[in-house]
C-alpha cells in the first residue's frame, strides 16, 4: 500500500501536499493550547507572548485566590457525585441494551445518549425553572442532577460498547455452575466490563469538570464550578492566571487520557467517538 | 385438570425482569431532561396573563433583529461545518491512507485537544490575538509590517477559528471512520481499468466517503448551532440564539422570549439527531 503510486517518479507530490498541509493543520490544532501552557509560566504581570522571563508565580496566585480553590473544590465534588449517579443509573441499563435485540432497546439507547445532541445551554436554562419548581433551585444537588443528565451518556456508551463486545459464554457458564443473577454480576459480568465503566467515568469526569452553559445557571457563591469563576474572572481582567489553570487542568486531562489508554485502549475510544 | 408450575415465587421475580434495569435511567431522564425542556416549550407560549399566545415564535419570525439572530447562527454553525469539511478531508485521508507508523500520533494528537477545556482553548486564541500577543508581537517587532498593535477583539473570523479548532477533530473522526470501511479494491479496479489516482479519488473514493462527511457534518453543524462559551468571550459581535439566551436571561430578564428561542435551538436539534440517526441506520444496513 505504501508503495503505490511512488513507483519510477522519485517523489510522490500528492503525499508532500497532503503531509505538508497536515502539519500545518497541527500547527492550527496545537498553538492556540500551547500559547496558554507557555503563558502559565510568564514572568509578567500581563499577558504578552513571547514571555519576557520565566516563573511559577501564576500558579501560587491561582491558590491565593479563594474564590478559585472554592470553585475548585465545588468542581472537583459535582464531578464524582454526577459520575457515581451516572454509573448506578447507567451500567444497569447498558446490562440488558447491550444484549437485547429487541426493537424498542435501540430505540431507549437512542434516548439515553440523546441529551449528548441538545443544546446544553437549553438544557441549563430549562432546568433552573423546573427545578426551582421543584424547590431544589440554585443548590449543589441542582448541579448533580443537571450534570448527571449530560454525564450518564458517556458511561452508557462506553460500557455498552465493551459489554455488546463479550461472549455470553462465560456468564452462561457462571450461572450453570449455580451462581444466581447477582453473583454472576458481580464475580463475573462486572469485572469484564469494568474498563468501560472507568473510561466512561473519567469521559464523565471531564465532561462535568468542563461544563459551563449549565453549571452558569446554577452559579452563587456557594456553587459556582471552575468554569463559571473563570468566566467571570475573564469578563473583567485578562491575566496569566487563567493560563496557569488551564495548564493545571490539562495536565489533569493528559493524566486521565494515559489511563484511559492504559485500560482502554486509544483506537477503541475512536471507534466510541 | 390445570397443570400448576411452582408460580408463586415467580411474582417478586416479575420485578426482576431484565428489562427492568434500564428503568431507573429512563425516569432520570424523563423527569430531569425531557419534562424541563416541554415545559419549557409551554412557557414560550404562556403570556403573561397566563393565556396562550404565539406571539413571540411570531416576533422571532418576522422582526428582522430576530430573523438576523437565527439566521446569523444558522450562517454561522453552517460556515463552521463547510470549512471543518474542506479542513478535515485531507487529514482524514492522510490519516487512513498514508500516515503508516504515524498513525498513533496523529490520533493522539487529534484527541488530545478534545480533552482540554473549552476555557483553555478560547483563551489560546485570545493570547494569540492580543494587544501584546503573538501576532501582533510579530507584525509590529519582527515583521515591522505595522506601527501599532492592531485590534482583533471584535473579529468574527476569529471566533469562527476558534469554533473550526474545537469541532474539526469531530468531522476527522468521522470521515476517517468511513474512509477505513472502503473495500481497497474498488479503488485499485478504478486504476487497473485506466482511472488515474485523481479520477479514482474523485469518482471512487470520495463518493464512498460521502457518508461519513454526512455525519461529521450533522455532528459538527449541531454542536455549532448550540455553541456558547467560545462566543460568549470571543464573539466579535456575532449575535446567536444561545448569545441572546443567556443575555435575556442575565440582562433581559425576558423568559418568554429565551424559552421561545430555546425551543428553536431544541427543534434544530432534534433535526439534526433524527437526520443523523437516519444516516446511521442506512449505513448499518
Amino acid at each position: 500500500m505504501a508503495s503505490r503510486g511512488v513507483a519510477g517518479r522519485g517523489i510522490d507530490w500528492v503525499n508532500v501536499v497532503l503531509g505538508a498541509f497536515v502539519v500545518l493543520f497541527f500547527i492550527f490544532m496545537l498553538a492556540p493550547i500551547l500559547v496558554v501552557v507557555v503563558v502559565s509560566f510568564t514572568s509578567a504581570g500581563y499577558v504578552t507572548f513571547p514571555v519576557p522571563g520565566w516563573s511559577l508565580k501564576w500558579f501560587g496566585h491561582i491558590f491565593a485566590y479563594q474564590p478559585f480553590v472554592d470553585a475548585l473544590i465545588v468542581s472537583i465534588e459535582v464531578a464524582i457525585g454526577a459520575t457515581v449517579l451516572s454509573c448506578l443509573l447507567g451500567v444497569p441499563a447498558c446490562l440488558y441494551l447491550a444484549r437485547s435485540r429487541a426493537a424498542w432497546a435501540s430505540a431507549v439507547m437512542t434516548f439515553l445518549l440523546s441529551p449528548l445532541s441538545m443544546p446544553m445551554i437549553v438544557i441549563g436554562f430549562a432546568s433552573l425553572f423546573f427545578l426551582s419548581w421543584l424547590g431544589i433551585g440554585v443548590s449543589f444537588n441542582a448541579l448533580l442532577i443537571t450534570h448527571t443528565i449530560v454525564c450518564l451518556p458517556y458511561v452508557i456508551r462506553t460500557s455498552a460498547g465493551v459489554y455488546a463486545g463479550l461472549p455470553p459464554a462465560y456468564e452462561e457458564a457462571a450461572a450453570i455452575l449455580g451462581a444466581n443473577p447477582l453473583k454472576v454480576f458481580w464475580h463475573v459480568t462486572l469485572p469484564l466490563i469494568r474498563p468501560g465503566i472507568m473510561a466512561g467515568s473519567l469521559f464523565s469526569f471531564l465532561t462535568s469538570f468542563d461544563n459551563l452553559p449549565i453549571s452558569y445557571f446554577f452559579g452563587s457563591a456557594r456553587t459556582n464550578t471552575l468554569p463559571v469563576v473563570m468566566l467571570s474572572y475573564m469578563e473583567n481582567q485578562f491575566d496569566p492566571s487563567i493560563a496557569a489553570l488551564s495548564t493545571l487542568q490539562l495536565v489533569m486531562a493528559v493524566a486521565a487520557l494515559i489511563v484511559v489508554d492504559r485500560i482502554y485502549g486509544i483506537d477503541k475510544m475512536t471507534v466510541a467517538a | 385438570m390445570t397443570i400448576e408450575f411452582t408460580a408463586p415465587k415467580a411474582k417478586p421475580a416479575a420485578l426482576l425482569r431484565p428489562w427492568a434495569l434500564v428503568v431507573p435511567a429512563v425516569l432520570f431522564l424523563l423527569v430531569f431532561f425531557v419534562v424541563p425542556l416541554v415545559e419549557n416549550g409551554l412557557r414560550s407560549v404562556v403570556n403573561d396573563a397566563g393565556g396562550f399566545t404565539l406571539s413571540r415564535y411570531g416576533q422571532l419570525l418576522t422582526d428582522s433583529f430576530y430573523l438576523r439572530v437565527t439566521a446569523e447562527t444558522v450562517l454561522l454553525s453552517a460556515g463552521v461545518t463547510l470549512i471543518s469539511i474542506v479542513i478535515g478531508y485531507p487529514v482524514a485521508y492522510f490519516l487512513v491512507r498514508r500516515s503508516g507508523r504515524w498513525a498513533g500520533l496523529i490520533i493522539f494528537l487529534l484527541i488530545a485537544p478534545l480533552l482540554t477545556s473549552i476555557i483553555m482553548r478560547t483563551f489560546g486564541w485570545q493570547v494569540l490575538f492580543a494587544r501584546r500577543g503573538l501576532v501582533n508581537n510579530v507584525l509590529v517587532d519582527q515583521l515591522g509590517l505595522i506601527d501599532a498593535p492592531l485590534r482583533f477583539s471584535n473579529s468574527p473570523e476569529i471566533a469562527v477559528a476558534a469554533l473550526v479548532h474545537v469541532l474539526v477533530p469531530f468531522m476527522v473522526l468521522s470521515i476517517a471512520t468511513v474512509l477505513q470501511s472502503i473495500d481497497l479494491r474498488l479503488e485499485e479496479s478504478a486504476k487497473i481499468l485506466g482511472a488515474g489516482r485523481f479520477r479514482t479519488f474523485w469518482e471512487v473514493t470520495l463518493p464512498l466517503s460521502l457518508d461519513g462527511v454526512g455525519t461529521g457534518a450533522i455532528l459538527v453543524f449541531m454542536i455549532a448551532n448550540g455553541s456558547f462559551v467560545t462566543l460568549v468571550l470571543l464573539g466579535g459581535g456575532l449575535q446567536t440564539l444561545p448569545l441572546m439566551i443567556y443575555q435575556q436571561f442575565n440582562t433581559t430578564r425576558d423568559f418568554g422570549m429565551a424559552s421561545a428561542m430555546s425551543t428553536i435551538l431544541l427543534v434544530i436539534a432534534v433535526v439534526c439527531l433524527f437526520l443523523q440517526l437516519r444516516l446511521v441506520r442506512r449505513r448499518g444496513s
